[in-house]
């Protein structure tokens, strides 16, 4: 198989590590050093399976978007990645597979923006539908404060200038819940916890053990599986009353946090699952 | 005498005052800034180009002027242009110094705050978190805004830390220049209004009230102007703030504070003042043509 991956994070050499102990055959590819031509497959006669762990959200599409158009299939697959980089698009698989969601709202103008946000009621959060690691998410508390995040981000412009997510704030207790999806597996439950309303270890929150309830296990395996399934971090939120909603599905998780804190052999579990999918379509090819 | 106005686009304002011209018996040249060439100084100083571009031997030289009026709705060409003509020898309202002053708050803020204007606390930081600290430390709300632009463009009251956190977020990825500096003031809780006066060659001539129940209190983002009587108060206020920008045509902003001080916010180097002669009944694009003509003259002499 090949390992797409131009940084080598904890995450990435604990693959490495974990791939190596099986005597797996791999080869790391450097997304920053590849060129595809795109009328021949090149990729395709070499490898089995290319496992992805590309770190720009745009280069993962584009690369998992060749390779399975070649017929070679990637962990996660296109579409995955596809519906779990865009936040409405996420919503949108997650409602229509009646997950217990916060409530969302799509608007296509900033004077619509400001009219959902009135609407809904204060405080909202307005996230931008493609971003990773808590970037540019906005607290609104109030009209002013939507006003000026508003102008603000038509300003900035961007692909995404012109599509504004809006979602309820939860009122969480100081910590939301991030499970590890392998396949049909839970492997394990964290918590972040932060005085931060933003709870991205990326941001400074800290991870902590979770016992995996069967609620977790099943909401994060009915998520996982309604964004199209394979490697996936699903973000929960407990509201006021105790109810678990999902927030997000990561397409690319990062799990330094949680090496720390849980018992299990991650990359191990993850190696476990893509080599057997390698190894199926090994099979099939002779 | 040869008179020229620097304009963008011709706006109410722009016609009132080529008409002001024409009464004064002088036909004022519009020179469109997206048309002109300016050259150092022994070159030659400005030209234009054809309405449809032109090759450079279809080029026009312009001028002599004695005086060019600045009305470029951008703030860097106002800028340019009137320290290029100037350069060459060529008078321009506003002079280069008032219009690089009053196109930057801090600039504005500093040249206030050296005469001795009252102004409301400003601090300045050049991070995010620096920012941060500046805010909480001088108490929410505050009002942070980009170092130059008009029309209330990108200001933002900033009630409390989330949206603090949301805002230099913002600020910080859009970046360059104007948004890496953070220019912080504190929020003057206004009665539902704030003042502007014209002050024209040392002389407040009118003063309008812009009643809002937004905070910006910009007219062009619907504030109602209605006349302001200008009282010795403002009067005094008004031309030390003309005077510490380095005078010409400019635009006070006053804020009244609740205990009733009047603070200086801003100070307008190419003001609209469409909205602003009926409720004062002053002929305020006279009074610029007057004050025009009266520096042209001088640089006949």
């Amino acid at each position: 198989m090949g390992i797409l991956c131009s940084r080598l994070r904890p995450e990435e050499k604990a693959i490495f590590r974990a791939l190596t102990a099986r005597g797996v055959d791999f080869d790391r590819l450097d997304e920053e050093r590849l060129f595809l031509y795109l009328h021949t497959n090149g990729l395709a006669q070499q490898y089995n399976l290319i496992w992805s762990r590309v770190i720009s959200h745009t280069r993962a599409l584009y690369l998992l978007s060749i390779l399975n158009g070649w017929g070679l299939p990637t962990v996660n697959d296109y579409r995955t990645v596809l519906t779990c980089g865009d936040k409405v698009l996420t919503s949108q698989a997650l409602i229509g597979h009646g997950l217990p969601t916060p409530r969302t709202v799509v608007a296509f103008g900033a004077e619509a923006a400001l009219a959902a946000m009135e609407e809904m009621g204060y405080p909202v959060v307005l996230k931008p539908a493609v971003g990773s690691w808590g970037r540019l998410l906005s607290k609104v508390n109030d009209r002013e404060t939507a006003e000026a995040v508003l102008a603000h981000k038509i300003t900035l412009g961007g692909p995404g200038h012109g599509v504004f997510y809006i979602q309820e704030y939860v009122e969480k207790p100081g910590r939301d819940i991030r499970a590890l999806v392998v396949g049909d597996e839970v492997i394990y439950a964290i918590y972040r916890r932060s005085s931060h309303w933003i709870t991205n270890t990326a941001r400074g929150a800290e991870a902590l053990p979770c016992p995996l309830t069967p609620e977790i296990a099943e909401l994060a395996l009915r998520a996982a599986r309604a964004v199209g399934g394979g490697i996936l971090a699903v973000d929960l939120l407990e509201d006021a009353d105790g109810r678990l909603l999902v927030s997000e599905v990561n397409h690319t998780p990062e799990f330094h946090g949680a090496m720390q804190v849980v018992e299990r052999d991650i990359a191990g579990k993850m190696a476990n699952y893509v080599w057997s999918l390698a190894a199926t379509r090994s099979t099939e090819r002779r | 005498m040869r008179v020229g106005i620097l304009c963008s686009r011709i706006r109410v304002e722009e016609k009132l005052l080529f008409q002001a011209f024409r009464d004064r018996g002088v036909e004022a040249e519009r020179i469109d800034d997206e048309a002109i060439l300016l050259g150092l100084p022994g070159d030659l100083p400005l030209r234009l180009t054809g309405s449809d571009g032109g090759s450079p031997t279809e080029m026009t030289p312009v001028g002599p002027y004695d005086a060019v009026l600045i009305r470029s709705l951008s703030h860097s060409r106002a800028l340019y242009a009137s320290q290029m003509l100037c350069a060459s020898g060529i008078l321009t309202v506003n002079a280069p110094e008032v219009i690089a002053v009053c196109g930057d708050k801090l600039q504005t803020s500093l040249a206030l705050a050296r005469r001795g204007v009252p102004t409301p606390t400003v601090r300045v930081a050049f991070s995010p978190e620096a920012a941060l600290v500046a805010m909480e430390e001088l108490g929410y709300p505050v009002v942070i805004k980009p170092l130059n632009g008009s029309w209330g463009r990108l200001q933002a009251k900033i009630n409390d830390r989330d949206a603090a956190e949301a805002l230099l977020e913002h600020k910080q990825t859009l970046g360059g220049y104007t948004h890496s500096i953070f220019y912080i003031q504190e929020y003057i809780p206004k009665p539902g209004r704030d003042i502007r006066s014209f002050v024209v060659g040392g002389e407040t001539i009118a003063a309008i009230y812009r009643t809002s129940s937004h905070w910006i209190t910009n007219t062009a983002r619907g504030a109602q102007a209605s006349h302001c009587p200008v009282t010795p108060e403002i009067d005094a206020l008004s031309r030390a703030a003309a005077e510490a920008v380095g005078g010409g045509v400019v635009a006070v902003d006053i804020l009244e504070a609740p205990d009733g001080q009047l603070l200086v916010s801003e100070v307008n180097h190419t003001p609209e003042f469409r909205n602003s002669i009926a409720p004062t009944g002053v002929d305020i694009p006279g009074r610029i043509a007057d004050y025009v003509l009266e520096v042209a003259m001088k640089s006949e002499r």
